[in-house]
């Protein structure tokens, strides 16, 4: 077994708004070895993000990390101060925005910006090598070095894309999260880009979080895959496993509601009502509304996350195997 | 980047255009202007009336009454000031329109160089009570009723502590027995600020390709020659008091107006700071672990200067209707005490050029903005 | 949040209720929870605070008049106390601001010029917001020459120095109240406050519904005044609170100089103070404080309600 990079441990946050206390993650628990990928998926507001954001310590004000744990190559960035945790950021995990084509600051060279981020981090030694750095990185992603002394504007939608990747490259990080980084952009540059990372990925042996609503994506490409429903993890496993047995009703939901091209011919199954409302969420497990299978207990007592072999995980009281 | 700026360039000549036309329009179609006075004299025989009509020129078709005047306007010739006689209205504006300028642009590069740190800051910390006490205090000196607020401020700073003299441009006391007149002293005072600025200016922009560590000390060793040079040159000429005296009644203004004007610029600062913090490049920027201090001074602020830029513009487009107002409490003779003076008894002709002045003063001001603008934002510079 | 209640319409009866039943339900639920936002806010609520207090004068004044105090001691224009030997006097018991240098009584002649303040102040907001917005909503729809026309105007208005042009414009003719709420509204409605209104409107211009109504087979006309200029009213609400600040401010500077032919305000009354020579009188506080500190601070009333108000419709200023 290879050096497991991030540890998350019951991992709980809420948001104080308005309306009330939204609880957007809750009790998540998941693990990343070196070098390996993952992928995140669920309906939007299910808390994709919010992990997402939780791992990188950049949440708004409003937002609080209850209990749990961010175990990052060994240490908790939980406790972290803020002034250790930003020496982290970029370095050791680093982040491939939604809206990739609004992370680029318009006033700032592209090139600069990038460089920028391996200064604060100490990387650079010489301008020149800084650059030549740089050069190199445009070429991994498939842009023209040259292209570095240009302002964001001058870029196309997936130029930009390929930029930012660029950036997250630059500091040599342990973990890349990408959160559904090629939504803006039309679907072949879609697939070729999402290709591209994963070799990448693979080229560097960095691990890489992919959070996406798509599960059929996600299963194709990633080597693991979280599933979440309202804030809660609901299955994690193998991507191989999860898509052969799905266990939660949710997951097989989720892959019902996808056109299969190469297996057997499914009816598709489109999954009734609406995620739930995480500032009153429903009692015992959240997706018992909506699950067909649900049994008195599912709505009083909320199901425990656990192995149920092989490396799988799921929270349900009514596994689909044991169906 | 050339086409943009020849476009605005066209612009801003097209609406100069018009805001003279306008100023004309204003000035001739007045029911009764100051030449239907001097023309309703009953004692004139209808002759008499009518040479007197062609003398003044108002025999000849409102178009063409309107390119003549066009083109005095653009030779510097808005006639004889009446209450200024025998003086031409732009002898006069050459004599008023330098001390208006230095007080405003003065007061309003302080205004907004202070308005824009403090409202960076109020943006970034957002929430709490100090922001309430810093917005309401900040309404509070935006909105106060300026003739009063300077009026507080004489009574303080010039009536109960008696540190600056409660008005206006000089102390005539001593001046009885100056060997040279006021306007010989400001215009040496006014070349020595240009020079010492621009020279500040361009080393302050070279010392920026300095290692960090020369950068300050090349600044401050400028600095201090170019303070040593001025003293130099003023305890040389030997008026240098008379200088002072001149500029110790500037201060009082200057603090007044940079304090109103201050306020306005760090409201909007603080919302466009904030519309700039929820930009996802804000967030990529934490995101890659650079301190609070840059992402706030060199990304977000960046972006949120340009409204500010916009108002400063707007401002210097104002001067004189600010002017009217400080300079009526100061008793500061520039453009604005002139319009007022020449509004309240009729001096048509010195109207007319106070406004085209103003008009100057705004169209230079919008050109200087477009300048800016390229200078900020790529996105234009390269459009 | 305020936009999550308004997309929630009421699930299953909604065919059975009429229509305009449903639309003034929205409206209450959107308003209840603007206001809720609003007073959330303490900066607005000052706001509020100063203008009623301010708006109360106006109603006791005439009741005041007709009730306690005597016509021709406490008359605001033609007023005078004859039991005091010298004016202006100091605040008494009967003159609780003191009287002024023609033997008025301050606290009357400021709680009178109120009501000329918030008329001056609403007319002139209200003609620069209907202007406006009608420019602002008909230049984003139809682009082109009419734009162009409009944004040029507007670059020059926004140039213009109005008060400057206002003194001589005062020079040449009287300025009443009624005409130079007029010309400050119409100078508002072809300036800043067009161009602001014309961007919200482009906005608007290329969301869902404007497409839809289109293809319903909506005229031009039908659009913009049923879809377009609904949508702008928060923000063209806003810039009213802005344009009262700016009318009563303008007032209070020309009332001030003596340019305006009006009868008493709180300009005038520190005009007459200054006329008389007491401006820098400063032991004689009551003539200068009180109309200047009521000039201050509804102006920054308003534009403190105002500002709240920027804070909930502009998504881009809120805190969360």
């Amino acid at each position: 077994m290879s050096e497991t990079v991030l540890r998350v441990d019951d991992l709980t946050m809420h948001y104080t708004t308005r309306a009330g206390e939204v609880s957007a993650v809750n009790n998540v628990s998941f693990s990343l070895q070196r070098g390996q990928s993952m992928g995140l998926v669920g309906e939007s507001g299910c808390g994709k993000t919010s992990v997402a954001f939780s791992l990188m310590k950049l949440l708004p004000d409003n937002a609080h990390i209850k209990q749990g744990h961010i175990y990052l190559n060994g240490t908790d960035v939980v406790s972290l101060r803020e002034e250790d945790m930003r020496k982290l950021r970029w370095s050791k995990i680093s982040m491939v925005f939604q809206a990739a084509m609004n992370a680029l600051n318009p006033v700032y060279k592209v090139g600069d910006q990038i460089l920028e981020a391996m200064e604060t981090h100490g990387l650079v030694e010489t301008l020149q090598s800084a650059r030549e750095h740089i050069a190199s990185l445009f070429e991994l992603v498939g842009l023209d070095p040259k292209l570095m002394d240009q302002y964001p504007h001058e870029y196309s939608g997936g130029m930009r894309q390929r930029a930012v990747i660029a950036m997250a490259l630059s500091c040599n990080p342990d973990i890349i999260i990408a959160d559904e980084p090629t939504t803006a952009l039309d679907v072949i540059v879609q697939d070729a880009l999402l290709r591209e990372m994963i070799e990448l990925q693979k080229k560097l042996n960095m691990s890489m979080i992919y959070i996406s609503h798509d599960i059929a994506v996600i299963a194709e490409v990633t080597e693991r895959i979280g599933v979440m429903y309202a804030g809660r993890m609901a299955e994690f496993g193998s991507a191989v496993e999860i898509f052969k047995h799905p266990l939660h009703p949710y997951t097989f939901g989720l892959m019902s509601s996808f056109p299969s091209i190469v297996g057997e011919k499914r009816e598709l199954v489109s999954l009734p009502g609406e995620p739930p409302d995480l500032i009153n969420p429903p009692s015992g497990c959240r997706f018992h509304p909506r699950c067909p299978y649900a049994t008195e207990i599912c709505s009083q007592q909320d199901p425990e996350f656990k192995d149920l072999g092989g490396d799988h995980y799921v929270a349900c009281w009514h596994p689909l195997e044991a169906n | 980047m050339r086409r943009y700026l020849l476009n605005r360039l066209a612009q801003n000549i097209l609406i100069f255009f018009a805001f003279l036309t306008l100023v004309y329009v204003l000035v001739d179609a007045q029911p009764g202007s100051y030449a239907d006075q001097y023309l309703s004299d009953p004692r004139l025989t209808p002759a008499q009336r009518e040479i007197l009509k062609k003398n003044l020129g108002l025999d000849r078709p409102v178009l063409e009454r309107y390119f003549l005047w066009l083109r005095n306007a653009f030779r510097g010739d808005f006639g004889i000031s009446f209450s200024n006689y025998p003086r031409q209205v732009l002898d006069v504006i050459a004599e008023r329109a330098p001390r208006t300028i230095i007080l405003f642009l003065t007061a309003t590069i302080l205004s907004y160089y202070i308005g824009f740190l403090t409202g960076k800051i109020l943006a970034w910390k957002r929430g709490g009570w100090g922001e309430y006490a810093a917005t309401i205090g900040g309404v509070g000196l935006y909105t106060v009723f300026l003739p009063w607020f300077a009026l507080m401020m004489v009574w303080f700073w010039a009536y109960t502590l008696k540190v600056f003299p409660i008005g206006k441009f000089l102390d005539p006391v001593l001046w009885r027995q100056s060997p040279v007149d006021a306007n010989y002293v400001f215009t040496r005072m006014l070349i020595t600020a240009f020079l010492s600025a621009l020279i500040l200016f361009i080393v302050f922009i070279l010392a920026r390709r300095l290692n960090p560590a020369q950068r300050t000390p090349v600044r401050l060793v400028t600095l201090a020659v170019v303070l040593i040079g001025i003293f130099a040159y003023w305890s040389s000429t030997g008026v240098g008091r008379y200088a002072a005296d001149i500029l110790h009644h500037l201060v009082l203004p200057i603090f007044t107006l940079a304090t109103v004007n201050f306020a306005g610029t760090m409201l909007l600062t603080r919302n466009s700071m904030l519309e700039t913090l929820r930009e996802d490049y804000i967030m990529a920027a934490k995101a890659k672990g650079l301190p609070d201090q840059i992402v706030r001074d060199k990304h977000a602020s960046r972006n949120a200067l340009l409204p500010v830029v916009t108002s400063f513009v707007l401002a210097v487009a104002f001067i004189l209707d600010g002017g009217v107002i400080t300079e009526t409490t100061f008793s500061w003779p520039g453009m604005g005490l002139t319009l007022l003076s020449a509004a309240l008894v009729q001096d048509i002709p010195m109207v007319v050029g106070a406004l085209v002045f103003t008009g100057i003063m705004a169209l230079s001001a919008h050109l200087i903005a477009d300048l800016l603008y390229a200078f900020l934002d790529p996105r234009i510079r390269y459009a | 949040m305020a936009e999550l209640t308004q997309s929630t319409p009421p699930a299953k009866s909604v065919l059975e209720i009429p229509l305009w039943q449903v639309r003034l339900r929205l409206l209450w639920r959107s308003l209840k929870t603007n206001l809720a936002l609003f007073a959330e806010n303490p900066i607005g609520l000052v706001g509020v605070a100063i203008i009623a207090f301010f708006f109360m004068f106006t109603i006791i004044h005439p009741i005041l008049m007709n009730t306690v105090w005597d016509k021709n001691t406490y008359d605001p224009v033609v007023g005078y106390d004859a039991e005091i030997p010298f004016h202006p006097a100091p605040p008494s018991a009967k003159h609780i601001l003191g009287t002024d240098p023609l033997g008025r009584d301050v606290l009357s002649q400021l709680m009178w010029s109120t009501r000329s303040e918030f008329i001056l102040g609403l007319v002139a907001a209200l003609v620069s917001v209907v202007i406006a917005t009608t420019i602002g909503a008909i230049t984003a729809y139809y682009g082109g020459f009419i734009d162009n026309f409009f944004m040029r105007l507007a670059d020059i208005v926004i140039m213009l120095p109005y008060i400057s042009i206002l003194i001589v414009m005062s020079a040449l003719f009287d300025l009443t109240l009624p005409v130079l709420a007029l010309i400050l509204g119409i100078l508002g409605g072809f300036g800043g406050t067009t161009i602001i209104i014309k961007s919200q409107a482009l906005t608007i211009k290329v969301r869902t519904y404007i497409e839809a109504a289109r293809v319903a087979g909506g005229g031009d006309f039908h659009i913009i005044l049923r879809h377009i200029i609904p949508n702008l009213m928060p923000l063209s609400f806003l810039y009213m609170m802005f344009a009262v600040n700016g009318a009563i401010a303008s007032e209070a500077v020309l009332s001030f100089f003596g340019l305006l032919n009006i009868r008493m305000s709180w300009g005038l009354m520190i005009y007459t103070s200054s006329y008389s020579g007491y401006l820098l009188d400063f032991q004689k506080w009551w003539l200068i404080f009180p109309a200047s500190l009521s000039i201050s601070m509804l102006c920054a009333a308003f534009y403190l309600v105002g500002r709240a108000m920027d804070e909930i419709i502009n998504p881009r200023l809120r805190k969360r």
